[in-house]
């Protein structure tokens, strides 16, 4: 029976005794794991961030978006229009919301305060539904509002504040663009999407922005069917319906599911990239390693001889190089997991999100480094092993 | 001399050929030696006569070119590298000139080697260790490292080490070459002591003194026996 435990503690002897020549040594495993651990919690972080952000918004598996423009062409040319919106929703089934939104500037006037929030929207009845939005004052308009072209407006929490500071804007009659309005609704907070500040805000109803906004260019054109299974046949019938009124398909139909995929495909090439590189710095940790364990075996060939002549066998000195070997790699990762895990929480702080502990990449980083630490120490312990005890007792430092 | 027939120590026409090149040195030139349970030997010549070879190839250290080596009745000769290792670790322990203790650890960190390789475990051989330490007259100095003896106390280390498991023989090449005459006194001393008490001795010395308390002397020349007699007036160390 081969005695693990007892080559392991010689060999730990030995590191301590040399302390920052092993730190040194296994700068390299500790860049490499590092850099790994870093991108992989940051990414595994940005990805629950992006996650997040959509779910809270309300958007969920059953989302379907129809953007304009044809697959390839790099400045899309707006063709989406409110009549698709209707179409979508009388003919495609299973369909429950449609959403189309109008995006233009209005500049809202109460009294003598004037104030032009990022966005003004034209949207449909649907929109609280469908993002869960809810309402925190007041209620949205509906499709009786928007056929009859009432002039009336819903503003988010901040655009409220800009205006009306903290009174109720309720009721309150405002001009956007000149034309008179009546706030009828206030939202509810829903802070910043991708860094948007959703709550600096209005939307009026989606017949009126030619005369208000003076587009009706649909930008956007967001559907919702009753449940995740229905996507693929709506995405079809949306496809078909389209193509059928545009003469050709100058439009791309997204699904969350793409979404969600495409931040896993970024972040997989961007993980498989940082992977490369840590395997190079691995590789060449794994060679500097070797090296210092030859240096090590020369230095102490003595000592290799003087435990040969007490009954030192072979393998427990091939045991105690490997394992020191070991040692140096395991803590150079230990080391660069909690490295890459610091840094990759300081930078996430920074930018407000928060980082996830890569548990996987840190268990993947042990295991290659027990791996390059047993690879590359190989060479060196043979050599040890196989020294010859007389002419190694004879040697002088 | 115990006349039992069973001789610690038997080797028959031993010769030690070095390659240098295209020269061959002829370190042994055909020893035969035949060592008893018990004995006291010394081994004295000139310089490269061979002596540490000798000594290396009773230790299992090295294997002779040519010749057979019977150690406690075991066929050295036939014994393959881990089987070798184990005979350095139970049956003989090795006393160098240079003491060849590791200096990062203590004394009794130092003592314990073989029985760490024995696969005794840690409580018990520290134990051991302890125990041998005492006797050799160092209990106190037990977690000093090396850097902090004198030599005399490194050998006596270096000694209480050779004991560890219990060896039919022990082997001390020039044990007092690099110590002063008090402390080398202290040395045959115990060497003495551990002889009394029935261990087999072989130590390699350029001190006709030191050779003399020992009970028997050979010497060689060029690799050859040239005389081996028993000491008649043997010293006593004080
Ligand atoms: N590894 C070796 N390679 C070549 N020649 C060697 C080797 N070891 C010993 N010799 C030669 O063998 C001969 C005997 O050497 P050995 O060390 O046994 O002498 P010794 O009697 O111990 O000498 P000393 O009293 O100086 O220690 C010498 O001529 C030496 O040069
Ligand atoms: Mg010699």
């Amino acid at each position: 029976m081969i005695n693990l435990f007892e080559p392991l503690k010689i060999a730990f002897a030995s590191l301590l005794v040399n302390r920052t020549r092993s730190l040194l040594t296994t700068l390299g495993v500790i860049i490499g794991v590092a850099a790994v651990i870093t991108l992989v919690s940051m990414g595994e972080g940005a990805k629950s961030f992006i996650l997040d952000q959509i779910r809270g918004w309300g958007a969920g598996t059953n989302f379907i978006s129809v953007n304009p423009g044809e697959a390839d062409a790099a400045v899309p040319e707006l063709t989406l229009t409110i009549g698709d919106a209707n179409a979508i929703k009388t003919q495609v089934k299973n369909v429950r919301y449609v959403m189309p939104e109008v995006v233009g500037r209005g500049r809202l006037r109460y009294g003598k305060k004037e104030y032009t929030p990022p966005f003004t929207l034209g949207m449909t009845e649907d929109f609280p539904y469908a993002y869960t939005q809810k309402v925190a004052e007041g209620r949205f308009f509906n499709k009786a509002e928007i056929d009859g072209r009432k002039h009336v407006v819903v503003i988010g929490k901040n655009t409220a504040r800009k205006l009306f500071g903290e009174y109720s804007p309720l009721g309150e009659r405002i001009k956007i663009n000149g034309v008179g309005f009546i706030v009828i609704g206030v939202l509810e907070e829903k802070g910043t999407l991708l860094f948007y500040d959703m709550d600096d805000i209005a939307y009026l109803p989606i017949s009126l922005t030619e005369a208000v906004l003076g587009t009706k260019t649909v930008t956007d054109l967001n559907v919702v069917v009753i449940d995740e299974a229905s996507v693929p046949q709506a995405v079809t019938d949306i496809t078909r319906l389209m193509t059928r009124r545009h003469g050709k398909q100058d439009f791309q139909v997204f699904t969350q599911q793409g979404g969600i995929d495409m931040i896993n495909n970024i972040l997989n090439a961007l993980t498989g990239i940082v992977s490369a590189i840590a395997a190079i710095s691995l590789l060449v940790g794994g060679i500097g390693i070797m090296n210092i364990m030859l240096v090590a075996v020369t230095e102490r060939t003595r000592e290799i001889g003087i435990r040969k002549a007490i009954g030192a066998k072979r393998q427990d000195i091939f045991l105690q190089f490997v394992m020191e070997s070991v040692l140096i790699t395991m803590s150079g990762a230990l080391i660069g997991i909690a490295v890459g895990t610091l840094a990759a929480w300081g930078i996430m702080t920074w930018l407000k999100m928060s980082a996830v502990i890569a548990w996987g990449a840190a268990y993947l980083a042990c295991l290659v480094a027990f791996l390059v630490g047993t690879f590359f120490g190989v060479y060196p312990a043979m050599r040890a092993a196989r020294l010859d005890p007389v002419e190694a007792l004879r040697f002088e430092v | 001399m115990s006349a039992d027939g069973r001789p610690v120590v038997r080797i028959t026409d031993v010769k030690r050929t070095y390659r240098m090149g295209t020269v061959d040195v002829h370190a042994l030139r055909g020893i035969d030696l035949r060592i008893e349970r018990g004995e006291f030997v010394s081994i004295m010549g000139p310089s490269g006569c061979g002596k540490s070879t000798l000594m290396h190839i009773l230790g299992c250290l090295d294997r002779p070119s040519a010749g057979a080596v019977r150690l406690d009745e075991v066929d050295v000769d036939e014994l393959d590298d881990n089987e070798l290792a184990e005979i350095r670790n139970k049956k003989v322990g090795f006393v160098f000139q240079t003491f060849n203790l590791l200096p990062k650890l203590n004394a009794v960190e130092n003592v314990e080697l073989p029985l760490i390789y024995a696969g005794v475990g840690f409580d018990e051989r520290r134990e051991k260790a302890a125990g041998l330490l005492e006797s050799v007259g160092l209990k106190e100095r037990m977690y000093h490292k090396p850097s902090e003896l004198s030599g005399g106390q490194s050998q006596r280390v270096a000694i209480a080490r050779s004991l560890a498991n219990g060896p039919s023989l022990i082997l001390a090449d020039e044990p007092t070459g690099n110590l002063d005459s008090t402390s080398g006194e202290e040395i045959i001393r115990l060497f003495q002591e551990l002889n009394n008490k029935g261990i087999t001795l072989i130590i390699v010395t350029h001190d006709q003194e030191i050779a003399e308390h020992s009970k028997r002397i050979v010497r060689l020349k060029d690799g050859l026996i040239v005389a081996d007699e028993p000491v008649n007036n043997r010293r006593r160390a004080s």
